[in-house]
């Protein structure tokens, strides 16, 4: 059974190198500009569609404020790259404000909210979000209100194949750190809570404490995320708070499958290629600027019949096919 | 003194819109333990309906009273076909009336176009009275009457009425107001109805109040009733009143004299009653 299950881990890991080596030798095989700036776009949210599925799929706590952190990160680089020098001193800088700054403001909401009932976050954290909008309209002097600024980057990062590659990288990193992360003793006890909060507290765990730190790693990885997207575009407004940056990481992960990691870059992918092509398709009909409607309407289909998403649905379609386990249906999101 | 009183004014006429939008809400929450993320959807619906209404047939009242209808027959289709199928599940159920105000507001600007409709109000609310040198706008005068006229109806239809009964105990321990024999998923859906009537009634009546209506609003006012309900507490309702009042008013005196901050306030009041009183400042079910 053992042995079993290490040859099926192999083979996946072999699908993630091939598609991982697939994705860095594909700008030096196919020239197009419009296709990197797609899959630099692509890595960037699946960062923070892996961020969200950390507190969603594997703590079963729901975030409607996860612009916040992007949005925070975003706006720390384009401050620091604007009032000082473009270099990789003030770069990492930034980072570290972005750190600073997401994991402060994740663990108070946190603390806040968490030992109450799962609505609190939510709420707690769209009104925050709103919030942040709000400043980052009125405070004018440091973010110039809704038109935003551009701003220069350091020198590593303007080649698009080289910030290409970072941004691969990044995504790369946050994947494994995350699978690391939810294999942990810490991330199994987050999966406990996940499944039934009051048996976990019996067991004698802390779940306030848990939970608060799903949050913040969530909330700094998301702040990244941020840094990562406002260097891709050089420019920075308001609507990195905006609420369909939280939509957007929940579609992702929700289309995709929910604790499953994999399935947050799927669904990032999927986004964003759909995202691309209704764009193309609006000019043929005005029905398709509205996008945002299908994405809804498919994102209510998909809670309602398929909670488990992509992935999850594939997973346990092989398992039942294998008979490998005993066929367990995992309700990811049960609350 | 001019100028507090109309603070007051405007102040109570704020709060009674957020009064609207959260009274639903909270019942709902209250009842059926369902934080409806979409009410905002429901309260710009009642908003674009209403006024479309109003413009189309010259009458204010049928322009309300069809917005009403809107908002009753949105909460039917909402609790019928959104909440019911994961009725139980609370992440499912937070996720889905996210995804359902998403389409909301969405197909607001599919219907009626993305730019925003100016709303005035009709001849004999405009302008306004001038007592003792003071100027009280007539339109702020109307939305808090209507206010406490559905705050005194809703208050009435609870304490004195069969159904009123049945929701207060609903609200206290649904399991054994089932066990008693009562369908209590038939009153669900009427309270549901309720709520959303509500709200439209609350979008309706902001439109000439503004000035103009667009699709993003029901989100604005939607943080703003999330505000109340946990200051209020969650499905207490007379706690919503005195909360969006609260609220109301802070943010109409805090909106002239320190604008930057008005939303902050309110979001401060809002931690210090997470930390300390969770079960919201007027007492009652947490």
């Amino acid at each position: 059974m053992k042995s079993m299950k290490w040859i099926v881990n192999n083979r996946l890991n072999t699908i993630y190198i091939l598609i991982a080596a697939f994705l860095i030798l594909l700008p030096f095989v196919y020239e197009s500009r419009n296709m990197l700036i797609l899959l630099t776009q692509i890595f960037v949210f699946a960062i923070l569609a892996m961020s969200y599925d950390l507190l969603l799929g594997f703590t079963g706590i729901v975030s409607f404020g996860h612009a916040m952190f992007f949005g925070i990160g975003a706006y720390s680089i384009g401050i620091f790259m604007k009032r000082f020098e473009p270099t990789m001193l003030h770069f990492i800088y930034a980072v570290g404000a972005t750190i600073l700054i997401t994991a402060i403001v994740s663990f108070i909401v946190g603390l806040l909210t968490l030992r109450l009932k799962s609505h609190f976050y939510a709420m707690l954290t769209m009104a925050l979000a709103g919030l942040f909008l709000v400043l980052a309209e009125k405070w004018r002097t440091l973010t110039f209100g809704n038109d935003g600024f551009t701003f220069r980057v350091p020198e590593v990062f303007i080649d698009r194949t080289n910030f290409y590659l970072i941004c691969l990288a990044a995504m790369i990193a946050t994947f494994m750190i995350l699978k690391r992360f939810t294999n942990s003793p810490l991330g199994r006890v987050l999966q406990a809570i996940r499944e039934n909060e009051q048996r976990t507290e019996s067991l004698g765990y802390q779940v306030l404490h848990y939970k608060i730190a799903a949050s913040v790693v969530s909330g700094v990885l998301a702040g990244i995320a941020g840094i990562f997207y406002a260097m891709s575009l050089r420019y920075v407004n308001t609507s990195v708070f905006a609420m369909d940056i939280t939509l957007d990481a929940l579609l992702m992960t929700i289309i995709g499958g929910v604790g499953t990691l994999v399935g947050a870059i799927i669904g990032a992918g999927l986004i964003e290629f759909a995202h691309d092509g209704l764009t193309e398709l609006a000019k043929e009909h005005w029905i398709f600027e509205r996008w945002i409607i299908f994405f809804g309407i498919i994102y209510i289909l998909v809670v309602i019949f398929f909670p488990l998403g992509i992935v999850g649905t594939l997973k346990n379609f092989t398992w039942r096919r294998k008979k490998q386990h005993p066929v367990k249906k995992k309700e990811n999101l049960a609350g | 003194m001019e100028l507090l009183f109309n603070l007051t004014l405007n102040g109570l006429a704020t709060g009674m819109l957020i009064f609207l939008l959260a009274a639903g809400l909270t019942l709902i929450f209250g009842l059926m333990d369902v934080l409806n993320f979409a009410h905002g959807g429901l309260f710009a619906w009642g908003a674009y309906s209403g006024i479309w209404i109003y413009s189309t047939t010259g009458s204010f009242i049928i322009g309300i009273l069809g917005a009403i209808l809107t908002g009753f027959l949105l909460g039917i289709i909402t609790e019928k076909w959104i909440i019911k199928p994961v009725y139980g599940n609370h992440v499912q159920q937070i996720l889905i009336t996210l995804g359902l105000m998403l389409v909301l507001s969405e197909m607001l600007k599919v219907i009626w176009g993305p730019n925003q409709l100016s709303a005035n109000p009709p001849d004999y609310l405009q302008g306004s009275w001038e007592i003792g040198g003071m100027i009280i706008i007539k339109y702020r005068v109307f939305i808090i009457f209507v206010g406490f006229l559905v705050f005194a109806g809703v208050q009435y239809l609870l304490k004195n009425t069969k159904i009123g009964l049945v929701v207060r105990a609903g609200v206290m321990n649904k399991e054994m107001v089932q066990a008693l024999g009562i369908n209590i998923k038939k009153v669900f859906m009427f309270v549901f109805m309720i709520g959303s009537g509500m709200a439209a009634l609350g979008g309706v009546l902001f439109g000439p109040y503004s000035g103009v209506i667009h699709a993003g609003m029901g989100m604005e006012f939607a943080i703003l009733a999330f505000i109340v309900v946990v200051i209020g507490g969650m499905g207490n309702f007379t706690g919503s009143v005195m909360a969006a009042i609260l609220v109301g008013l802070s943010g109409s005196f805090m909106a002239y004299y320190v604008p930057e901050l008005s939303l902050a306030v309110n979001m401060l009041l809002m931690a210090v009653v997470l930390i300390v009183k969770p079960q919201g400042l007027f007492g009652g079910k947490g």
